[in-house]
């Protein structure tokens, strides 16, 4: 199975107690319209987080992490919070995050952000990232960071080949 | 039938295939033994199984470990400092091999079962024992005297460090005896910075210098000098660490007298109490689990600390003592510091330098400490942080991306590695019911740390802060964390020591077991303290030193 599909599966059965994988998948075709939305919508935010996530195949790597690595506890709460991004952008322009003007996708993405500073300042850092943007933008930044694109970027690949333990910044 | 045209007799079985293993495999077909080299694990082959140089996009996690299948199948071996998503696969299963230890006492057994063993997944950093360490338990009536000194074990350290390549820094200090090293590592402006200032506050009392490691600076016996990609413990395609796969094993078998069986789980000894003596290894195979024996003249058990020790209560030897599994010993860690620097904001780290500083030991060389006896050594470094650190960072968009690429201030840290006595009642017992994959009792371990190491544990906060604050380092910060869990530190040793006496030691001074005369212990558990360095330099050396024996006494006809 394609991942792409997997994530559009776990978006359609969030909520369910517990998540089976396997032949189950194919029996639920009719809510990949539902999950198709949840793609899109990712591939904007995770943008919006950090420019350039999409050179990074950021939206691969969250659905892995999601599909294979996460609890099943913390898939939900991820998937469980993502609509927010469609609550507040409709709140400031009645458009989903994905339609939505930049710079509604980026005020609503700045608050999202600043409310898990908040939380980290508040209640410290092992509950503020379980908050589901918190999630959402750890895997962002850290799938860009370890892609073929972001450590080009960070001057991490290739390899230098020889130590210089005082170079020039 | 083809089975029955394998040869089955040898003149030499050395059962591992790792640090020591490699040694004594080379060591002794050098010599012209045909050996046979028992490894319970699957062979390796650097251009397949190395993965130093797999890039992060290519794993299916990027670096964070497939978290299901770790704690379904390696929740112990995950401790290990160099166990990731890359090195998973040099460590054992768990499930195929348990262990067990009192529920309130956790011990970490970390295990690697391929040809190489855990010299594949090393830390690399070697130390020369002195008289402070082989005197130390006589002079403190600990436990019993080593049954050699320093002068006994000098030409084989040369021995071994000209053959695996030692880089490292001469400093002439008498309890860390420099060797012949090949080009030290270079440390970095803050780490030369810290040296100057601590060699200005303490002389020659505490010293920093760049650690001795076993990666090459220049070429050496056909193996290429270091590219400082970084991980080692991933393997090393250019051979430039020393390991077992890299050099001892080809040295052996291009004497065309090696035989190296990989997947052979050795589950015990056949020994001969009329001749007194071992005839031979049984084995199973670790895919078809058929059982079978090798003979030879001489065995070797090179299976690790424990698993040696395993080995010897499963068989039923070499236990008059009742020392067998008893003494385990670690060192402990987590104690030291770190602090912050201000100024070189112009400077940068390029490369991985597979190393870091070290500071040898201070504590009870010249002076009396009033609260515990033994000492520790520092390790640790200095670095600017990278992205890793603004993983967690504030803000979205540009400004973000901005902020990965810059550097954070640079910082040191010291991390101490403690002495850990030897005791009696730390150690490693059959278990009564409990079994691995192939039906072999497994064990049972009883081990923690006693007031001493937890004195030394302590101390090591203070004095890493001292050497941060001489240094003018800002933002000093104690280690928070308690000491680290015993074998956590992968040094685990003891379990069938070297004395003078057989009734209270298993292997004499040549690391021959007093009660069958051509059975040799030569990993870990050979050792009658524990020291402060990190060990394996010493198991090499007397690795080398009892196959000259051993071969020596053979050609006499003594053996």
């Amino acid at each position: 199975m394609e991942r792409r599909e997997l994530i559009q599966w776990l978006v359609a059965t969030a909520g369910l107690p517990s998540l089976a994988f396997g032949r189950q998948i194919h029996r639920q075709p009719l809510r990949r319209s539902l999950s198709g939305h949840v793609e899109r919508t990712l591939a904007v935010a995770t943008e919006r987080i950090l420019p350039g996530a999409a050179e990074g195949n950021v939206g691969v790597f969250i659905d892995k992490m999601l599909a294979d690595w996460h609890t099943a506890a913390e898939r939900e709460r991820f998937l469980a919070g993502l609509p927010e991004l469609d609550t507040r952008c409709r709140a400031r322009g009645g458009r989903d995050f994905v339609d939505g003007l930049e710079a509604d996708q980026v005020a609503v993405v700045t608050a999202l952000d600043d409310a898990v500073t908040a939380l980290r300042a508040d209640r410290g850092g092992a509950v503020a990232n379980q908050h589901w943007f918190a999630m959402l933008k750890y895997l962002t930044v850290y799938g860009w960071c370890t892609s073929a694109a972001g450590m080009r970027a960070l001057d991490l690949y290739p390899m230098a080949g020889r130590y210089d333990g005082c170079a020039p910044v | 039938m083809t089975q029955a045209r394998e040869v089955s007799d040898f003149d030499a079985i050395v059962v591992g295939s790792g640090m020591t293993g490699g040694w004594a495999a080379k060591e002794l077909t050098e010599r012209g033994l045909r050996t046979l080299v028992l490894e319970a694990g699957r062979p390796i082959t650097p251009e397949r199984d190395y993965v130093e140089h797999k890039p992060p996009w290519e794993l299916p996690f990027r670096g964070l470990g497939d978290r299901r299948s770790v704690a379904a199948r390696q929740p112990m071996q995950s401790h290990s400092v160099s166990f990731d998503e890359w090195s998973h696969v040099f460590w054992t299963d768990d499930v195929d091999n348990p262990y067990s230890t009192p529920p309130d006492r956790p011990f970490y057994w970390f295990r690697a079962r391929q040809v190489g063993g855990k010299s594949t997944i090393w830390g690399r950093q070697v130390y020369r024992w002195s008289d402070l360490d082989f005197e130390a338990n006589l002079r403190d009536a600990v436990a019993i005297d080593w049954p050699i000194r320093y002068a006994d074990i000098a030409p084989w350290y040369d021995h071994v460090e000209r053959f695996i390549g030692v880089s490292g820094q001469a400093e002439g200090l008498a309890h860390l005896p420099d060797g012949p090293f090949l080009p030290p590592m270079a440390l970095n402006c803050v780490e030369q910075h810290v040296r100057e200032r601590i060699a200005a506050r303490f002389g020659r009392d505490r010293v920093l210098t760049i650690g001795r490691v076993a990666n090459l600076t220049a070429p050496h016996h056909g193996r290429a000098p270091c590219h400082y990609c970084g991980p080692c413990h991933r393997g090393c395609i250019t051979r430039s660490y020393f390991s077992s796969v890299n050099a001892t094993l080809p040295a052996a078998r291009a004497t065309g007298r090696l035989t190296l069986r990989p997947f052979s789980i050795v589950r015990s000894l056949v020994y001969d109490a009329r001749k007194g003596r071992v005839t031979g290894v049984r084995m199973i195979d670790a895919k078809t689990k058929a059982e079978r024996v090798y003979t030879g003249r001489l065995v070797f058990l090179c299976a690790s600390a424990l698993e040696s020790a395993r080995i010897l209560l499963n068989s039923g030897l070499a236990n008059s003592s009742g020392q067998v599994g008893r003494n385990i010993m670690d060192h402990i860690k987590w104690g030291g510091a770190s602090g912050q620097f201000d100024g070189w904001t112009d400077r940068r780290v390029i490369g991985e330098r597979p190393n870091g500083i070290y500071v040898p030991r201070f504590r009870n060389v010249s002076s009396r400490h009033p609260d515990f006896i033994r000492g520790y050594s520092f390790q640790g470094g200095a670095g600017r942080a990278g992205w890793q650190a603004a993983l967690r960072a504030p803000g979205i968009g540009a400004a973000l991306k901005q902020r990965l690429t810059q550097f954070g201030p640079w910082t040191m840290n010291f991390e101490g590695f403690g002495e850990m006595l030897p005791r009696e009642e730390n150690r490693a017992t059959l278990h009564p019911t409990l079994v691995d994959a192939w039906g072999i009792p497994s064990l049972h371990i009883e081990c923690q740390w006693s007031e001493n190491e937890l004195a030394i544990h302590r101390d090591m906060n203070v004095a890493a802060a001292e050497l941060l604050e001489a240094a003018g380092a800002k933002d000093i910060q104690p280690s928070g964390s308690g000491p680290s869990t015993p074998g956590g530190t992968n040094h685990e040793m003891g379990t069938a020591r070297m004395g003078r006496d057989p009734k209270t030691s298993v292997l004499n001074g040549w690391n021959q077991a007093w009660d069958v005369p051509n059975l040799f212990v030569t990993d870990g558990a050979a050792m009658t303290s524990s020291g402060c360095q990190n060990p394996s330099l010493t198991y090499m050396a007397l690795t080398a030193r009892a196959c000259h024996y051993a071969v020596e006494q053979m050609k006499r006809g003594d053996l």
